[in-house]
């Protein structure tokens, strides 16, 4: 306490100035038009200058709401999509309905083994059961293989033991994915006969005949092929439109009808 | 101490008087008004309290601005060289910047003349620029700064020449 006063008393000339001077602003400001106009514009100019400052250093710190916000409204829009396209596909097609349920976020992921697990963090309470498809914006990303109540893991497409129904955009040819834990880019094609025309650059969906999936989610393109083979099926490399590498945020899906088909069949 | 007080009372009182009587009229070419009250502060002797100085610059320049309607442009700029007084002596004079009376007596002439010079050319500079209030008319402020400062300091001059000699 004693400090502050000698510091205030040592500087009393410095302080005396600095209120006079506000003294004198405050009435040019209040009786000159002239100082009025020209405070008034370099405050403009200069909170101007702090707000844009300030609300740069607010942004960044708001990424992660702002980026909630976004999936949230993502997710909404999504639902608005599935329900415009591919209800209405489905439909037509008598395929399976599905609809994305949720956002979740990854907490673990890997690409460098043979049969790679992604774990995300929702789970039973967050309405996330087993069997459920699991997308992004780009594309299929795997399967909910189990749930605790606060997690869930995924089998991922690059896994081994995963086969997705898949069928060429353009002919409609049926096929399915399957990953050879190789490279993480690429996936393979399997069982489309060589009677089908393909090219380079072809894009493969989603068939639709799964529990999992509805026909038309995109999966990746044909980056290359081989119809040498003697067995009469072309040996295509699908480049996978998901970084694997990279992924965040995930939607989950919801298959409305899952249960009365599967009581059907267990009939 | 009361004779000297009387003395300096007197002194101020003058020099104000005929700053809002006589220079404050002067507007030499629509250009020139001397702020001769200026003296007031060169000639305050260093011995005397420096936040004084301050209070009294306030109250001077308050007075000239209320006379001539400046909105407070003379009083910042003269709180401004009361405020800046100690260092620009210390510039001015060097080592006998605390000696009591030393503005005018026992110092080199080239002292005095930046002494005068630093003060008038600081004060005339910060009161145009608050005048015009307007970095587009820089030429204007620099030109009124320079020939208002070369009056003023002719001016003080030859009144604190007047005030030794007595």
């Amino acid at each position: 306490m004693q400090s502050i006063i000698n510091s205030i008393l040592k500087n009393r000339n410095l302080i005396i100035y600095i209120i006079l001077s506000l003294i004198t602003f405050n009435s040019l400001y209040t009786n000159s038009s002239v100082h009025y106009s020209g405070i008034e514009k370099t405050a403009t100019y200069l909170s101007g200058k702090s707000s844009i400052f300030s609300s740069y250093i607010y942004s960044y710190f708001n990424l992660r709401n702002k980026n909630q916000i976004l999936i949230e409204e993502n997710l909404q829009l999504k639902k608005i999509e599935y329900k415009n396209n591919y209800s209405s596909q489905n439909l037509e097609n008598n395929s399976l309905e599905s609809k994305p349920l949720n956002t979740a976020n990854i907490i673990l992921n890997s690409i460098n083994k043979s049969k790679n697990i992604i774990v995300i963090d929702k789970g039973i309470l967050g309405g996330i059961n087993e069997e459920m498809g699991v997308i992004t914006s780009l594309g299929v990303v795997g399967i909910i293989k189990s749930v605790t109540d606060n997690y869930a893991s995924i089998i991922s497409l690059l896994n081994t033991d995963l086969k997705v129904n898949a069928i060429l955009k353009n002919s409609s040819t049926i096929g399915s994915i399957t990953w050879d834990g190789l490279n993480s880019k690429y996936l393979k094609l399997n069982d489309i006969p060589l009677s089908s025309s393909l090219k380079i650059g072809d894009t493969i969906v989603t068939g639709g005949m799964s529990f999992y999936f509805p026909k038309g989610l995109p999966i990746g393109s044909i980056s290359n092929y081989d119809n040498s083979s003697l067995e009469g099926y072309y040996d295509i490399d699908v480049e996978v439109f998901n970084d694997f590498s990279s992924l965040s945020t995930v939607y989950i899906l919801e298959r409305t009808d899952n249960k009365e088909i599967k009581t059907l069949l267990n009939d | 101490m009361t004779r000297e007080l009387i003395k300096n009372g007197f002194f101020y009182t003058s020099i104000l008087v005929s700053q809002l009587l006589i220079f404050n009229h002067f507007n030499l070419f629509e250009t020139i008004t001397p702020s001769v009250y200026l003296i007031i502060f060169i000639l305050y002797k260093t011995s005397y309290n420096k936040t004084t100085l301050i209070f009294l610059g306030f109250i001077t320049g308050l007075i000239i601005d209320l006379s001539m309607q400046t909105y407070g442009c003379h009083t910042f700029a003269t709180i401004t060289i009361c405020f800046l007084r100690e260092k620009i002596e210390k510039n001015s004079f060097g080592v006998n910047a605390n000696l009591p009376s030393a503005m005018i007596k026992g110092t080199q002439i080239i002292n005095r003349l930046t002494f005068f010079m630093l003060i008038i050319l600081i004060h005339s500079s910060i009161y145009y620029s608050l005048v015009f209030f307007n970095i587009e008319v820089l030429g204007k402020i620099f030109y009124y700064t320079l020939i208002n400062s070369i009056v003023t300091f002719i001016i003080i001059w030859v009144l604190s020449k007047l005030i030794s000699n007595k």
